[in-house]
């Protein structure tokens, strides 16, 4: 006879399980937190598995409150506030952590159980890559297989029992949440204000630069953008992606034009056009990305005097663009003479020896190629390409990095190189962008990352315009012709395995990798409104609109809901029972012909006694059985031996 | 008041039937579900994840949401599914003595699929839980704090579940014909049935008083196990065996005349008590009520009827 009573008390195992589950979601957030909170965190679940496994007494309220309100004033001391993401996050944490410190009821291990969702979706506040997802994934079961355990009431339920209707659970939700996926409408921005740090954590170039800031973005190998060229591919030494155009100059650092503005760009020659698609991880900036120079963009782009494009937007989520470029291009021959004389100024109390230099040679030529080619001879015969070039005096940089260091990257050239031309009389500008980017074999796309990040500059030509001038190449050409890894040599400054290994496996396999992030990206992380357009547009539908896909989704609820339902009811078929249990049932209707059936309640044992005193001539033989059946069926599991043994009896067993 | 009205509508909609002939099957329209709290709250829980992954174009946060979402759907499933098809039958019910705990006994089927955590409730009282393998039916013995003598009716019996996510409440009610004998509370303060009552033909004279330990001799091999005094075995006095030899062949009336006392409850407790003492000696009784004559004898069988003409007396059958 069974009999289970409800029990209050919350059951240890299952409350474990909780506390588990509750660490290992919070696990991420420790590396990413100030680590006092993972502390906090780890202690609280310590403290919390100590009262339910030595069953002593929980905290008192008073000192719970107390705890909650010095969490929340060590938030606001570290983050300045209580809002934000790393703030919000952090309270969340702490919070949870609290709850479960005074979760004594079914009804407060279910808050616990919602709260971990909620702690899931953080989570993809920082990072939403293939990896963390299936981490989340696995909590996410995880919590389901701690929900069910809650819901055997009497009874712990073993591992197995947990995780396995959780994982059939999660499986047959699967069709239908990828309906809803793919279905549901999405909504373009925002319903209130994101956080002003909601997208921190985020890379990519800035729209100022000071020595030193650049270097920093190579070290990382985050991907900035992927370009699917339409045609053929140009040359890898005309990829030059133009970012942010730094004109205003004030001794220490480049700013971008404030009063840039959108403009038709006259080229005066507009040659070799190249069409490619980009799609650009989200930088929470305006800056868009084109190879010199921009002749076709979208439609919510524009492109500044100074050949910038910029979106209208900051771009908040991955999103795709198609640019049309011109290869070779010449403008800007006719610019005005106030803004020519705004891009030769320069503070004069700054940097006083480099503007020496360029004034001298500005003395001993008036062509300016030739003093291009001076600077350029300079950087070549004394510099020193490196990622970790010596600190510079704040006072006067560039005097520093041209006369005692020597030593310094991209940005450091381009705006040495722009304050000697401007001390020579040329306007010069410093351009930000990247330059390169890295083939996948596998599908042809080039991957830009955060290390292609690179500074050149543009000296303006009487009757030419504008015109490229990168100083990096001179010092390091392979820079130019084959990106930040070559440069630095096999062994480079970036501390990576698979950057030395271009073409072997790890290569292929890296490539692989990135293919299928891409595709993550794409599909899955940047699936938005113009995504969802694109797909239905793929399925020959165009345009759809929040009402088609809302009918659509309800179609897929009744088709997929109704096929997972009829999967669920066709499984409820009687399944075989176990050998020793069919033995059993065997025997049972032995006895039952024979004038003696077993009563539906009686156990095994029951049975036995009761056949014992009214047939004993039965006695030894329904003994034997009887035993084995119980060894079998409730004892550690029966051999195969043990089975054909109790099948035997039953079979000999003659009821008469 | 409103819980009254609440009972009635609920009885109306859930058709509170006559007894059903076991075994009942929870076919599939007599299983009801619907959203528990914490069912409406995890919905809640789902809405606030959808919101917050719009607001931040999380695209993983939406296939967290979907994901949760279409497993409540999928859970709502389930919870049905372990309830559906099962297979009730009515179980034991041992009579009591009033003021005794009664079980009304119920034994679950399933044809298929292991059932997890099926409750079984009577109205107002706490559940009881069961796990169901197939071709292992689950006996639950259902409670009941039992007052007064008569036949106790276990009523409406709910049948529910909420396994495996706790969000939803599937539910049947099942009526069997299910009660228990309630016995009459015995009254020792009674003492031993009295022998006037004793027929003609009787011979040996019992003892008044204390008859345990007047008829209580050294236990010798061969007495039978029904003669061992139990009680004073316990008592750590040896093993004594009850002496009934004087009485052995006597016949002993229990009469309804003879058990003094104010009202008929205190009467039917003390015939109780007479039934219990005339049986744990081993003396053929008989019992005499008004309108009821039942002959001497003795064994359980004949204490089982006694018992229940006393628990039963003066009531609609």
């Amino acid at each position: 006879m069974k009999r289970a009573p409800y029990s209050p008390h919350l059951d240890v195992r299952n409350v474990l399980w909780l506390l588990a589950s509750m660490l290992v979601v919070v696990a991420p957030h420790m590396l990413r937190l100030p680590y006092w909170v993972g502390l906090f965190f780890v202690a609280v679940v310590g403290w919390r598995a100590w009262i339910s496994w030595s069953a002593i007494h929980f905290p008192p309220r008073l000192l719970v409150l107390a705890i909650t309100v010095v969490a929340t004033i060590g938030t606001y001391l570290q983050f300045g506030r209580i809002g934000g993401r790393e703030g919000g996050v952090t309270l969340l944490v702490l919070m949870s952590a609290l709850k479960l410190l005074e979760m004594r009821t079914q009804r407060e291990v279910v808050l616990c159980v919602y709260l971990g969702f909620f702690l899931v979706l953080t989570n993809f506040l920082f990072s939403q890559s293939i990896p963390l997802g299936i981490y989340m994934l696995a909590c996410v079961w995880i919590f389901i297989a701690t929900l069910i355990g809650f819901n055997r009431p009497g009874r712990s339920p073993r591992l197995g029992e947990r995780l396995r209707p959780a994982g059939a659970l999660l499986v047959q939700a699967l069709p239908l949440m990828v309906a809803f996926f793919i279905l549901f409408p999405r909504v373009n921005g925002p319903l209130w204000a994101l956080p002003r740090d909601g997208q921190a954590g985020m890379t990519g170039l800035s729209d100022t630069m000071s020595p030193g800031n650049i270097a920093n973005l190579i070290k990382s190998d985050a991907v900035a953008f992927r370009v699917r060229f339409l045609g053929e591919r140009p040359p890898y030494s005309t990829l030059y992606w133009r970012g942010p155009v730094l004109t205003l100059f004030d001794g220490g650092t480049w700013h971008m034009l404030r009063e840039a503005h959108p403009a038709t760009i006259a080229y005066t020659r507009a040659e070799r056009p190249t069409r490619y698609e980009v799609i650009i991880e989200p930088s929470n900036r305006s800056a868009l990305f084109a190879i010199d120079a921009p002749a076709e963009v979208p439609a919510d782009a524009r492109v500044m005097t100074d050949l910038q494009l910029r979106s209208a937007r900051p771009v908040t989520e991955t999103r795709r663009y198609e640019v049309t470029s011109w290869l070779d291009y010449r403008y800007g021959a006719a610019e005005d003479a106030r803004s020519l004389q705004r891009d030769r100024s320069f503070n004069p109390e700054r940097n006083p020896r480099t503007l020496a230099l360029g004034r001298l040679w500005a003395a001993e030529s008036s062509d300016p190629r030739a003093i291009v080619a001076r600077a350029v001879q300079l950087f070549n015969r004394e510099f020193t390409y490196t990622l970790e070039p010596p600190v510079l005096d704040p006072r006067d940089p560039y005097d520093d990095f041209l006369f005692n260091t020597k030593r310094g990257f991209c940005e450091h050239y381009a705006g040495s190189f722009a304050l000697l031309m401007r001390a020579a009389g040329i306007p010069a500008r410093v351009v930000t962008g990247y330059q390169g980017g890295e083939v996948n074999p596998f599908n042809n796309e080039l991957i830009v990352r955060q290390a292609d990040a690179h500074a050149w500059t543009e000296i303006w030509l009487a009757g030419e315009g504008w015109t490229r001038v990168d100083p990096t190449a001179a010092v390091s050409p392979l820079r130019v012709e084959q990106g930040v890894n070559a440069a630095l040599g096999p062994i480079g400054v970036i501390p990576s395995l698979i950057a030395a290994d271009r073409l072997g496996v790890l290569a292929n396999l890296r490539f692989g990798w990135q293919l299928l992030n891409g595709r993550w990206e794409q599909w899955v992380v940047g699936y938005n409104t113009d995504r969802q357009r694109d797909f239905f547009a793929r399925l020959g539908m165009p345009a759809v609109d929040w009402r088609t896909l809302g009918f659509w989704l309800v179609m897929a609820i009744f088709v997929v809901g109704g096929a997972v339902t009829l999967g669920l009811l066709v499984r409820e078929r009687p399944r075989r029972p176990d050998a020793s249990l069919a033995a059993w049932n065997r025997y049972c209707a032995k006895l039952a012909a024979a004038g003696f059936p077993r009563a539906p309640h009686e156990g095994p044992l029951d049975y036995l006694a009761r056949v014992r005193r009214a047939r004993p001539q039965w006695g030894d033989a329904a003994e034997e059985i009887t035993r084995r059946y119980v060894a079998a069926r409730y004892g550690d599991s029966a051999t195969r031996e043990e089975l054909r043994a109790l099948a035997g009896r039953v079979r000999d067993f003659r009821a008469a | 008041m409103l819980a009254d009205l609440r009972q009635s509508v609920s009885d109306w909609i859930f058709r509170a039937s006559v007894p059903e002939v076991p075994p009942v099957t929870l076919v599939q329209r007599r299983i009801f579900i619907l959203p528990t709290r914490h069912g409406y709250g995890f919905a809640f829980v789902v809405f606030v994840l959808l919101l917050a992954s719009i607001n931040y174009s999380l695209s993983l946060g939406f296939v967290l949401t979907f994901l949760l979402g279409s497993m409540a759907g999928v859970a709502m499933l389930h919870t049905w599914r372990n309830l559906a098809h099962l297979k009730l039958r009515p179980g034991r019910c041992d009579p009591v003595f009033a003021g005794e705990t009664a079980y009304f006994g119920v034994t679950l089927e399933t044809p298929s699929l292991t059932r997890f955590a099926i409750g079984l409730r009577r109205r107002g009282e706490e559940a009881l839980h069961a796990d169901i393998g197939v071709g292992e039916p689950a006996t639950v013995a259902l409670p009941l704090q039992t007052r007064v003598r008569g036949r106790a009716r276990c009523g409406r019996i709910e049948v529910f579940t909420r396994y495996p996510l706790g969000m939803f409440h599937a539910w049947s009610y099942v009526e069997f014909d299910l009660s228990v004998l309630v016995y009459p509370k015995p009254d020792p303060s009674a003492g031993a049935p009295p022998q006037d009552g004793r027929s003609a033909t009787e011979e040996g004279i019992p003892v008044r008083g204390d008859e345990e330990f007047n008829l209580l001799r050294q236990y010798q091999p061969g007495d039978t196990l029904r003669q061992i005094a139990w009680k004073a075995l316990a008592r750590e006095r040896g093993l004594l065996t009850k002496e009934f030899s004087a009485m052995a062949s006597s016949e002993l009336w229990l009469d309804w005349d003879q058990a003094r006392a104010p009202d008929i409850e205190a009467r039917l407790a003390i015939l109780a008590h007479w039934v219990l003492q005339a049986e744990e000696f081993g003396q053929g009784y008989g019992l005499r009520l008004p309108g009821v004559r039942i002959a001497p004898d003795r064994g359980e069988a004949h204490r089982a009827r006694c018992l229940e003409a006393l628990a039963l007396y003066g009531l609609a059958p």
